[in-house]
């Protein structure tokens, strides 16, 4: 993709602060195996930021024979680890977050098939990420923290689906219900526009839908009380404890599910 | 002729359309990283404020030139709005040089400063948009109003009105709002200074409080009002409606930009020119009056880090260079009433500022998340600035001095839960409206301190 007479690939590279090369997730064995070069290229490219190159190199790693849950653990997670602790250091930022997510999204498309494969052949242990339906809440119009959050959480592996500001309730709940999610996730800046996430949950709990989805909240007026006083599920102070929340509500939510 | 709201309008209904996320990142995000690496920009941690009279230009010129380039977007019809450079320099030229707020003996003239003036600056007082409970909204005025070096008064935003919880665009954000004006003006009856110019209808977050409190009753035509720009370098009719009305009426426009350190525009030399941008846009896009500098950092929120210090010191020091224009500059401070921390955060962010060419406007303190400030930290953030000035104090004694403070609060950024002190009913006694002794000893210690190691005379 060309913007403005610059690929994102370009800018990313060049935007990208110096030194941040393979020493970063370690030295490699002296002897470099073919299987290690295809999953270090793929990480790269999620670390970079390159969709295009994270497309193709998850495509070729594919086609070498690798095991998808290992392009998945060690390329992917990998490299959204580095980049998320990058986040948390100050070195990277929203845009090399969102570009991030991107490339992973990218890759997924290519990666995903064969993950589902692998399931279908009953081969234990191969898990992609939860999906979250994510969306400032109607009356609020403020979408940076949400954004931040939604490039992190792509960033971390999730399936996101963004619906932007000024969402109303019920649109929310139905495309929770279309993409079958695990998450609701809603933010508010506004102290005033809070009261539209206890619609939420009460909308949930009106139609027997309370138990299908978990719920998280967030914005800087947020706090743990609100959280109980509502009934939802979890709250975060800043996009790396939400990747953090999202994960353990996953993880509970799927176990719920398989014990029910 | 300024260029009048309709055609900005008739510009959001007809510029070329494009999705919100691909304007956030491959417009702002990638233009700004490309105006960064032309423009060679970047920040020195260890200078805040910078004495680097090329930097500021190529800032001002980065910035001028994303405005140019991309314009803004009209989220309400997914539309970009597009000004030529004579449009943008035309803007900036209509820039108010001066501005009376108020009337009568209370009445004040905000002017465009300089780098270094030798006025000193206005100290507007209070902390917008920080929820207070009912019981103590006037208090908190009257705390703020009642300092003799305090010129205009400010105010935090009402959730709740009689009990009721508010909700953005109800009819009771309405209530909230003249509520909010009425105890207001009667706080300033109170002090003796009912003329005290006023930034407010805080607690009206939608455009409907707003509009509700453009009466003289109310909000005075000698009175300011919040028109934002959201992040980044977007519009919106909820907000050019605020901006309308008030034309109409004869309000103040404050153009309000809140620019995220580490956001779209990636590090602080990126967020600084997507500020600039938005300031070169503001006088067209929101009508303003003058222009209200608000940089929030991405993971820490208050403007008393050295990212964000950063950025206001060297985006006045821009405009004061290359468009001159009246910058009033928040103080968002991490820590709350009843810290030193909150001092010594006020001191810093206050000395950044003043030296740089803006007017001082908070404090914020705790983020503005809290009803945690108190009129004695707006006191200090006044006399720091007054005796920044005295002191004849130069970029290269403000940065020096500003590093030292940093090394008093800067951990407060690595707490967990904040630094938030108390809320303002702890910090004050209610009965007299004055600090209690132990808020009272804080300030006069770290007054004292500050004094005798850099200011002289504070």
């Amino acid at each position: 993709m060309r913007v403005l007479g610059t690929s994102l690939h370009e800018l990313a590279q060049k935007s990208r602060p110096a030194g941040l090369n393979p020493s970063l997730w370690g030295a490699e064995d002296a002897t470099v195996t073919q299987s290690n070069d295809h999953i270090r290229v793929v990480k790269q490219a999620i670390v970079d930021g390159d969709s295009e190159s994270a497309s193709l190199c998850t495509e070729a790693a594919i086609a070498a024979g690798l095991d998808p849950q290992v392009i998945l653990d060690q390329a992917l997670m990998a490299g959204t680890t580095i980049v998320g602790e990058q986040f948390e250091k100050g070195v990277f930022f929203l845009p090399e977050l969102m570009l991030t997510g991107k490339a992973l999204k990218a890759a997924m498309t290519v990666l995903a098939p064969a993950l589902k494969a692998k399931v279908a052949h009953n081969q234990p242990g191969a898990t992609v990420g939860g999906t979250i339906v994510i969306a400032t809440v109607q009356t609020d119009i403020h979408d940076i923290g949400k954004n931040i959050v939604a490039a992190m959480l792509a960033a971390t592996g999730f399936q996101v689906h963004d619906m932007g500001v000024d969402v109303p309730t019920k649109a929310i709940v139905a495309r929770a219900q279309e993409v079958n999610a695990d998450i609701i996730a809603c933010s508010a800046l506004l102290t005033t526009s809070m009261p539209v996430m206890r619609d939420l949950i009460g909308i949930l709990n009106d139609n027997g839908l309370r138990e299908r989805f978990k719920v998280m909240i967030g914005g800087a007026p947020i706090t743990e009380d609100f959280v109980k006083e509502i009934g939802a599920d979890g709250t975060a102070r800043n996009a790396i404890a939400a990747a953090r929340l999202a994960t353990h509500l996953v993880t509970a939510h799927r176990n719920a599910r398989a014990m029910g | 002729m300024p260029m009048d709201y309709c055609e900005i309008l008739d510009r959001a209904y007809q510029g070329r359309t494009i999705s919100e996320p691909d304007w956030d990142l491959e417009h702002v995000a990638m233009a700004t990283a490309r105006l960064v690496r032309k423009y060679r920009l970047a920040w020195n941690p260890q200078e805040i404020v910078t004495d680097d009279p090329a930097l500021a230009d190529a800032v001002f010129e980065a910035g001028f030139e994303l405005a140019r380039q991309i314009g803004c977007y009209f989220r309400s019809t997914e539309r970009v709005v597009m000004f030529d450079e004579r449009e943008l320099l035309q803007g900036l030229a209509r820039m108010p040089q001066t501005l009376v707020l108020g009337e009568g003996t209370d009445a004040r003239t905000l002017y465009a400063r300089r780098i270094m003036d030798d006025r000193p600056p206005l100290v507007w007082a209070g902390n917008p948009g920080a929820p207070h409970p009912e019981a103590l909204f006037q208090a908190s005025v009257i705390s703020w109003a009642k300092e003799p070096i305090v010129d205009l008064i400010t105010c935090g935003s009402l959730s709740h009105v009689d009990g009721r919880e508010i909700r953005t665009g109800g009819p009771l954000e309405i209530l909230a709002t003249r509520r909010e004006l009425t105890y207001l003006r009667d706080a300033l009856n109170q002090v003796g200074r009912p003329g005290m110019g006023m930034l407010a209808a805080q607690s009206s977050v939608s455009e409907l409080g707003d509009l509700a409190v453009a009466n003289p009753d109310y909000l005075r035509r000698c009175d300011a009002h919040l028109v934002p720009m959201s992040n980044e370098l977007k519009m919106d009719h909820r907000n050019v409606a605020r901006a309308v009305n008030s034309i109409d009426y004869g309000m103040r426009n404050a153009a309000l930009v809140c620019v995220i350190v580490g956001g779209l525009g990636g590090d602080a030399p990126g967020s600084a020119v997507v500020n600039v941008a938005s300031h070169v846009l503001a006088p067209l896009v929101t009508l303003a009056h003058y222009q209200l500098l608000h940089p929030i950092h991405i993971k820490h929120v208050a403007t008393t880090t050295r990212s964000t210090m950063w950025v206001e010191s060297i985006v006045q020091q821009a405009f004061s260079r290359n468009a001159p224009a009246i910058f009033v500059t928040d103080i968002y401070p991490k820590s709350g009433a009843l810290t030193r921390e909150l001092l010594y955060e006020t001191a810093a962010n206050a000395i950044a500022i003043t030296v740089t060419g803006g007017h001082l406007e908070g404090c914020g303190s705790a983020d503005g998340l809290l009803h945690n400030a108190t009129g004695l930290e707006a006191r200090f953030m006044g006399e720091v600035g007054h005796a920044t000035v005295r002191a004849g104090v130069d970029l290269k004694d403000a940065n020096a001095i500003i590093l030292d403070l940093l090394g008093k609060y800067e951990h407060v950024f690595d707490l967990p839960d904040g630094n938030p002190g108390v809320h303002f009913d702890e910090a004050y006694d209610m009965a007299t409206i004055e600090p209690v002794p132990e808020w009272q000893a804080m300030y006069e210690e770290v007054k004292r301190e500050l004094s005798t190691k850099w200011l002289g005379s504070l």
